[in-house]
């Protein structure tokens, strides 16, 4: 019998591994339950995390990258921690092969408000490698039971260089299809390149997507949300209509250890989703 | 229920309690006291004015084991340490102290995911109070007052003790004290006299003079939020501190930890230890981003958290005026001061 601990991981085993960029420190690992009841209590939405637990290394916070309507595994894109420090656990992981274990706590946090998001124009906007619960909330949306809940949808999603955009066959696949419009564009392209060049504040720009009963959801590095926000501000987006999802540095996972304090709020419990306007609510600490 | 023993028999008394469960009482130690785990019922003693770590570390160890495991091993062969709840008798705490287990339980067990660990341990333990001897003055680091915290409130506690000269009065207060106290033999019967004295001590305790200044959850939790943009306010209340977080661990309410793994010659244990806010990893990421960098943002930090962020998610001051974080301080860093001070901003 598996207890419900909540700082007791759950055993999984890697049954693939996606290496996703050209520098080869990104890849996705898609996770099956070794025990069916963990599955079944594995209830998730996107834009919530859990805790990739190794024990003799450690534990991380990573967001679900899969879409619950695709049953049967469950995936995270993992950056390999270690440019500025040692990510042990990040590190293992990547120096694993499919068939092999790890643990897994979760989901945690809150979810995109799916509800709030029903009915509306939804803008989904990217950039680089924290795209992955975004990637998971349009593959939701795509799925044929979800579509019409939603409606017109926008990617734009922005790596540094082509070799750098994660979800490539994926990101084709939505570029043929016509119910979602999809606008890719690199920094600076390559010999190969044929798309779009450009920052994403400035395609966001350039697309002006219209704030009409629409809600933009904006994931990126701290710079890419810092030009991104005035762009959709000056296009009429209201903050309560603005979302995305806050980073803090964390532990436990279900807001009893502290560490990602924010205010009166606790990143991992409280959020990790949190609109414009909420954050406004909230000290600049984090 | 009200019972009394003559002090020089407070060793019967730690012994029939022992005889009911694990016993954790203030010890003498060279440092000054503790609550240890009794097996001596001589160790303990209660000539003391409170203990250098509070008793928060009974329900919430500085290091808890979650699980055990072998390196190269199987992940489903980890050994889980599950949450005890073995019967527990906490004996002497003081008033102050029994208030923060109410604060700890907010958010422990009251609010979003329940502590196993905590609420096994709470739920197991009864708790016997004592009150700080009314007739002589406070330490001069205590604010309890301030906090609306009486220097011999028994809300709370399980039993509570009242000392009157060589008599040690004890009172039960709730049904699970009752109880207990019905089960120890050896005591004698309180008079009406005696009743009288629990009374007016409980009652000269709600007067009691700590360090006072005029504090309400709602405007200090305004004020520190307005306060938040004021480095010079931060700068020069953290001027001293060195960030050595011992404030966080002798605190009863402080609860931040950190969970890691432990593996020495293929033995391995995951354990979640005491950690601090005030350290400068304590929100280190692993792309190099830190949001309190500076010593001043980890005490608005520190101090942010148990005066505003705390009251504004569970409604209440996550302190109880126990005074150790500037009692300990080695370079006197005075929580009650800066309140005092935000208050006049």
């Amino acid at each position: 019998m598996r207890s419900t601990n909540p700082y007791i991981p759950m055993p999984v085993e890697i049954v693939k591994i996606t290496d996703e960029v050209d520098t080869h420190d990104i890849k996705s690992f898609r996770f099956k339950f070794l025990n069916a009841q963990d599955e079944a209590r594995f209830q998730y939405l996107p834009g919530q995390f859990a805790e990739l637990s190794i024990y003799g290394k450690g534990e991380s916070p990573i967001g679900i990258a899969s879409s619950p309507t695709e049953p049967g595994y469950v995936a995270f894109t993992v950056q390999r921690a270690g440019a500025i420090l040692p990510g042990l656990v990040t590190a293992a992981l990547h120096d694993m092969e499919e068939g092999g274990r790890i643990g897994l706590r979760g989901p945690l946090g809150h979810p995109w408000p799916i509800e709030f998001l029903e009915k509306k124009n939804l803008v989904v906007v990217g950039g680089g490698f924290a795209f992955t619960t975004l990637r998971s909330l349009v593959t939701y949306m795509l799925h044929e039971d979800n579509r019409s809940r939603f409606g017109d949808i926008t990617v734009i999603y922005g790596a540094r260089t082509p070799g750098l955009l994660c979800y490539k066959e994926e990101l084709a696949a939505w570029e043929k299809r016509s119910d979602i419009k999809t606008i890719i564009t690199v920094d600076k392209g390559n010999e190969t390149w044929k798309g779009r060049e450009g920052f994403v504040p400035a395609v966001c720009k350039d697309v002006a997507p219209s704030p009409a009963n629409a809600v933009a959801v904006i994931c990126g590095p701290p710079v890419m949300i810092k030009f991104t926000l005035p762009v959709f501000f000056d296009l009429g987006f209201s903050k309560e209509n603005i979302l995305t999802s806050l980073e803090m540095r964390m532990k436990c996972g279900i807001g009893k250890c502290g560490r990602c304090n924010v205010g009166y709020k606790y990143v991992c419990s409280d959020g990790p989703v949190f609109s414009l306007a909420e954050l406004d609510e909230l000290p600049r600490d984090f | 229920m009200l019972k009394k023993t003559a002090i020089h028999q407070l060793s019967d008394l730690a012994s029939a309690l022992m005889g009911k469960g694990t016993l954790v009482a203030p010890v003498r130690e060279d440092a000054g006291f503790n609550f240890r785990e009794i097996s001596d019922a001589k160790q303990v003693d209660l000539n003391f004015h409170n203990t250098i770590i509070s008793p928060k570390s009974v329900f919430f160890p500085q290091a808890e084991d979650f699980v055990r495991y072998r390196t190269g091993r199987p992940l489903q062969e980890a050994e889980t340490v599950e949450p005890e709840g073995k019967p527990l008798i906490l004996f002497g705490v003081r008033p102050c102290d029994v208030k923060s287990f109410e604060i700890m339980d907010i958010h422990f067990s009251g609010t979003g995911a329940v502590d196993p660990y905590w609420q096994a341990r709470r739920e197991a333990a009864t708790l016997i109070g004592y009150a700080f001897d009314v007739t002589a003055p406070a330490e001069p680091e205590e604010f309890y007052q301030t906090l609306g915290i009486g220097a011999a409130d028994p809300e709370g506690s399980d039993i509570f003790m009242v000392r009157r000269g060589d008599d040690l009065i004890l009172k039960s207060i709730t049904g699970k004290g009752e109880a207990l106290l019905a089960g120890i033999e050896g005591l004698a019967g309180a008079s009406a006299d005696d009743e009288k004295f629990f009374d007016d001590t409980v009652a000269a305790g709600r007067n009691f003079k700590t360090r006072f200044t005029c504090v309400d959850a709602k405007t200090i939790t305004k004020k520190l939020e307005d306060l938040f943009h004021n480095t010079d306010f931060w700068e020069k209340a953290s001027n001293a501190c060195l960030s050595c977080g011992v404030c966080t661990f002798a605190c009863p309410t402080c609860y931040c930890f950190d969970i890691c793994d432990e593996t020495l010659f293929g033995q391995g244990t995951r354990r979640r230890v005491w950690d601090a806010c005030m350290f400068t990893d304590f929100t280190l990421e692993a792309s190099g981003h830190n949001p309190r960098t500076k010593i001043y943002q980890r005490l608005r930090q520190k101090i942010g958290h148990k005066y505003s962020y705390h009251v504004r998610k569970y409604g209440v001051i996550s302190c109880v005026g126990c005074g150790r974080c500037t009692r300990y301080c080695p370079v006197s860093v005075d929580i009650f001061s800066i309140v005092e001070e935000a208050m006049k901003a």
